[in-house]
């Protein structure tokens, strides 16, 4: 089984902020986001040197939380640091983004890191939907769309002209081809059936995130039989499963640091105000919505948002024993880890990564 | 857009051809069952549209005099030069673009500009040795939904230009026509489905690399059968390259929201 970083370059001041979407940028300030970059990408050093496989990479925009609103730019950076490990991308939000500039980024990156790229692709949460303007019913047809294009994209030699529902570009010619052929390795991350249907039919990996083990299971064995039904079985690399962690070197220590986490009553993740969060829902399921109902309805300043779970806490025997779940339940063989929760500084991280390394990978790694 | 029946005779065959609309000649090749649509409505208020239905498809009587593609495209030809003296845009879609493909080889002088829909002379995948009307019906789609809103071929009609088609050799790999592409310069765009089953995904790269001037377009999620998976995508892009030519990838549309 294989250990995957997720570089989330979190900005260092970002439990002070109020907790709205998105955060205002006037709160950054550049000397404190300089360095929270710097920290970053020394936790990513720090994790190749301690045996991570992987070292993930997201988009996700407007808040300090994940500052990688462009992706590619941050993996760049990080795999000049680090030269061994795989560089995911985990991934690229399709239905926000020209699936041509994602397939020329995909092949670039696969380039100068000499073919250590992992592709993801994704929908996105509700909330990235606001960005660039998408319209949120059209999220799952540009997304099914997109991975068709950019796969074309990628694997074909010819100029060609792309017909398509929502994208149309007469002149398609992708530079440069990538190092792995015919394709690097795609991770496409979802739980929808449609998707998760696609990856197995395309003999794509897949991956799912901060699911509990049993709800993973569900979607892992649909892939299984999906593959099954299309002639392949999935290896090791082929499911992804990124969940977070708090790792110590006691049970005890990582369970006081989460009743710490629970005092602090942490607000939900990414909050929407209740009115937006179910105008992109029922845009998103083509179903009625009714503004004036809700708002009647519901509190002043209501907010709403998934609660901060934690998936894998405790020593590292624990911890080990969570993830071995995951791989004998559901097939995974990549875990994919984010380390920076909310409360957690720099230091705390470099300290998680130690104790991980150290600890868990090596009772991981023959899974 | 109403078309006219007119009938033609050459060549020792009399056929049958359907004419709308003004303008410079489009010459189409149809496939049996398609000779109505979008696409067709559309190109007669710019065109002069001539559909022309081939010796040995449709309802047409059996055909066995043509001895090769080539054969029936010279045919083709002079049944052509009767109807316009004109040069053309000729689109040919499946057997067809096959057609097409020779005529655009063997009588450049006619042919204007070529636009090739789902040809299946390079790498046509062995699907059709044994199916039957509606299995092969089936097949053209991308989606079943879009199947049922068609009908299949008459057993007879089906019987009738499978074995055409089979003494043609038009199933197989053309491995002449494909040696000859480089001989066609008139502007050409061969067009596919991304989901077509009938031929393989190999085929559209190698008129790209083989006609001097020709672009490929790819029609995302349809099949064989364009014009019935995706009509205004087929109608728009066959549009833009019947005006247009190779230019059509030059972008028109405006990017202005609030002028």
């Amino acid at each position: 089984m294989k250990a995957s970083y997720f570089g989330q370059m979190g900005y260092s001041d970002r439990s002070t902020f109020p907790t709205t979407w998105p955060t205002p940028p006037g709160y950054t300030d550049s000397k404190t986001s300089v360095q929270s970059y710097q920290d970053g990408m020394e936790e990513c050093e720090f994790a190749e040197e301690m045996g991570f496989d992987w070292i993930s990479f997201s988009e996700h925009h407007y808040s300090g939380r994940i500052p990688t609103g462009t992706p590619s730019v941050m993996a760049a950076a990080v795999a000049e640091r680090c030269k061994k490990v795989t560089i995911a991308m985990l991934g690229h939000l399709l239905p926000l983004n020209n699936p041509v500039r994602i397939a020329e980024e995909v092949a670039l990156l696969d380039n100068i890191t000499n073919g250590r790229v992992v592709a993801g692709f994704l929908r996105g949460t509700p909330n990235e939907d606001q960005v660039y303007s998408v319209n949120p019913a059209e999220g799952r047809g540009r997304l099914l769309e997109g991975m068709d294009l950019i796969i074309k994209a990628l694997t074909e030699p010819q100029p060609f002209a792309w017909e398509g529902r929502y994208y149309q570009f007469r002149t398609v010619a992708v530079w440069p081809r990538p190092v792995q052929q015919p394709l690097p390795p795609v991770v496409v991350g979802t739980r929808s059936d449609d998707t998760i249907r696609y990856a197995a039919e395309h003999r794509l990996g897949l991956g799912v995130s901060f699911l509990p083990v049993e709800q993973t299971a569900v979607i892992t064995d649909k892939y299984h039989a999906w593959c099954e039904e299309a002639g392949w079985t999935p290896g090791p690399d082929n499911i992804v499963y990124r969940g977070s962690i708090y790792v110590a070197e006691t049970d005890e220590l990582a369970r006081e640091w989460f009743e710490g986490l629970q005092k602090t009553k942490p607000g939900p993740n990414i909050p929407l105000r209740r009115t937006v969060s179910e105008a992109i829902q029922s845009a998103r399921a083509g179903t009625d919505f009714d503004l004036r109902g809700l708002v009647a309805g519901s509190p002043e300043g209501d907010v709403v948002g998934n609660s901060l779970g934690i998936n894998f806490l405790g020593g590292p025997d624990t911890v080990a024993k969570q993830i071995k779940e995951f791989h004998d339940r559901c097939g995974v063989g990549v875990i994919d880890l984010p380390f920076q929760q909310n409360t957690v500084d720099h230091r705390g991280v470099m300290k998680e990564l130690e104790v991980f390394g150290k600890n868990v990978i090596p009772q991981i790694r023959e899974l | 857009m109403a078309f006219k029946e007119e009938q033609i005779e050459a060549d020792g065959f009399s056929v049958r051809y359907w004419e709308a609309g003004h303008g410079r000649p489009v010459v189409m090749l149809d496939q049996t069952g398609y000779r109505s649509s979008l696409l067709h409505d559309a190109l007669a208020e710019q065109y002069r549209v001539i559909s022309l239905e081939l010796p040995g498809t449709g309802d047409s009587p059996a055909n066995a005099a043509s001895k090769s593609v080539g054969d029936l495209a010279s045919t083709f030809a002079k049944l052509a030069a009767v109807i316009t003296t004109e040069r053309y845009t000729l689109i040919g879609t499946s057997f067809g673009a096959h057609v097409g493909l020779w005529q655009a080889i063997q009588s450049p002088d006619q042919v204007e500009a070529l636009i090739l829909v789902s040809s299946p002379a390079i790498h046509p995948q062995e699907v059709l040795a044994a199916a039957s009307a509606s299995e092969v019906h089936q097949l053209m789609f991308a989606h079943p939904e879009n199947a049922e809103k068609h009908k299949p071929l008459s057993a007879e009609i089906f019987a009738k230009e499978s074995d055409l088609m089979r003494r043609l050799n038009s199933g197989d790999h053309d491995s002449e026509v494909e040696d000859r592409l480089g001989d066609i310069h008139c502007p050409t765009l061969a067009v596919f489905g991304q989901e077509d089953r009938l031929v393989s995904s190999e085929a559209p790269r190698i008129y790209r690399e083989k006609i001097p001037n020709c672009n490929i377009a790819l029609v995302y999620d349809a099949g064989h059968c364009i014009i019935g998976d995706r009509p205004e995508a087929l109608r728009n892009t066959v549009l833009d390259y019947a005006e247009h030519w190779e230019t059509f990838i030059v972008g028109h549309q405006t990017g202005v929201i609030n002028p």
